[in-house]
């Protein structure tokens, strides 16, 4: 088993998927949590690629760098990607999507002008919805929709739609309601047995 | 071999990358481009075809891919152009990510809500998003086997392509900041894969579109 420490501030952000990839394999790592006062002298160390974090450091060999590489590579090593090229292409598909989602919250975290930020919500409002449509749907067509995103077992499709879901409060805590797939999922993704007793362990933040 | 449909703009843009993975594979496809009155009936005609609403997707025998970077990694899988292993693969992915940075700023320039918010965006990408990314990726580029080849392992992958999709606005329209030639690494890997047959074909027989 290599060595691995993942490298992130102490938020969920753009490292708990991968977070939640090593609990679902059950593969033990380094989560390392840079406080925000260290961050400056650690760029400047020069032992992240693009100057940024989240990375993952492999065996004290290399380091890599994107949250999603680093969460399909995980993914890829513990079985969690998909079975065959379509399968990973069809994760990968909710994994941009999802994307969406994450960059349209974070937005609205950090915006600090609160005529502005109620706009931007009411605006993702709409984006989400068409969003988690497509998703609903998506998910229908997998065999009815009461098992996973993609193909008929966990992978990190799952993942990062139960931890982008998880914003939910930020811009429509009830959302999901409408989607009763979606929700479905959320709630079977966060009983897998390693997910609970990670959402139990891990450290409580905001963001 | 799959049939294959893949479906975008009258522009290099997004579904570029996955057309240079076509070329270098020297796999037929079929290149579908709308225009926008073509898109808006498109989307209300066949919604099931664009599974999120948005092009670039990939129709292969009656599956339907959408995500940019999900069809030309597809892509790329299928034809041997993704990276040997699972290391080698996310570094390409790296790659990838890193040049889709860029992109972002470059959009944020050309299409930002005001000029005051363009003219910030610019500066912003031209002083520091390109130089901080191109430097890594030149250091990256350098680390393997001295950046005379290829950018992961010993052998054109997606990451290669990518790069090339994304410089060709670099080099065709930001000039004026000459900001690929400030990295002779990055600059030879350029020239030595639009030199590769299959490309330098595809290049000189692609539709001529500004973006």
């Amino acid at each position: 088993m290599p060595q691995y420490r993942l490298m992130y501030f102490n938020i969920r952000a753009r490292a708990e998927t991968s977070r939640m990839i090593f609990a679902a394999a059950g593969v033990e790592y380094e989560d390392v949590r840079v406080a925000r006062e260290q961050w400056p002298a650690e760029k400047a160390s020069g032992k992240y690629p693009f100057g940024q974090m989240p990375c993952l450091e492999i065996d004290g060999k290399f380091t890599l760098a994107q949250s999603r590489a680093i969460g399909r590579y995980l993914a890829n090593e513990y079985g969690l990607a998909g079975k065959d090229n379509l399968e990973k292409a069809k994760v990968d598909m909710v994994i941009y999507v999802c994307e969406d989602i994450y960059v349209g919250v974070r937005n609205i975290f950090f915006e600090k002008d609160e005529t502005k930020k109620a706009e931007m919500k009411a605006d993702f409002v709409v984006k989400a919805d068409s969003i988690l449509a497509a998703l609903e749907k998506l998910l229908i067509a997998n065999n009815g929709g009461n098992g996973y995103l993609v193909g008929d077992s966990l992978t990190w499709a799952d993942l990062e739609f139960f931890v982008r879901m998880e914003y939910a409060p930020f811009f429509n805590a009830a959302i999901l309601d409408q989607y009763p797939k979606l929700k479905a999922l959320a709630e079977r993704v966060s009983s897998v047995p390693e997910i609970a007793a990670w959402l139990k362990k891990r450290p409580k933040t905001d963001f | 071999m799959p049939t294959y449909k893949l479906k975008y703009f009258k522009n290099r843009g997004l579904a570029e990358p996955s057309r240079l993975v076509f070329a270098a594979a020297g796999v037929e496809y079929e290149d579908i481009r709308f225009d926008r009155e073509q898109w808006q009936s498109e989307k209300e005609s066949s919604s099931e075809k664009y599974p999120f609403g948005q092009m670039p997707v990939l129709e292969v025998d009656g599956e339907v891919i959408s995500e940019s970077k999900a069809i030309a990694r597809y892509l790329a899988n299928e034809f041997g152009l993704a990276g040997k292993t699972n290391l080698d693969k996310a570094k390409v992915d790296m790659v990838v990510d890193a040049l889709q940075d860029i992109a972002k700023g470059l959009v944020e320039m050309l299409f930002g809500k005001d000029e005051a918010q363009k003219a910030e965006a610019k500066e912003k990408c031209l002083t520091k998003t390109i130089p901080t990314i191109f430097s890594a990726l030149e250091k990256m580029l350098t680390s393997n086997n001295g950046g005379d080849g290829f950018f992961v392992g010993d052998s054109l992958t997606l990451a290669d392509l990518a790069f090339i999709a994304h410089t060709d606005y670099h080099v065709d329209q930001l000039k004026e900041a000459a900001t690929l030639s400030a990295f002779p690494k990055l600059t030879a890997l350029r020239e030595r894969v639009l030199e590769q047959p299959n490309i330098k074909k595809w290049i000189e027989a692609r539709p001529k579109t500004e973006l």
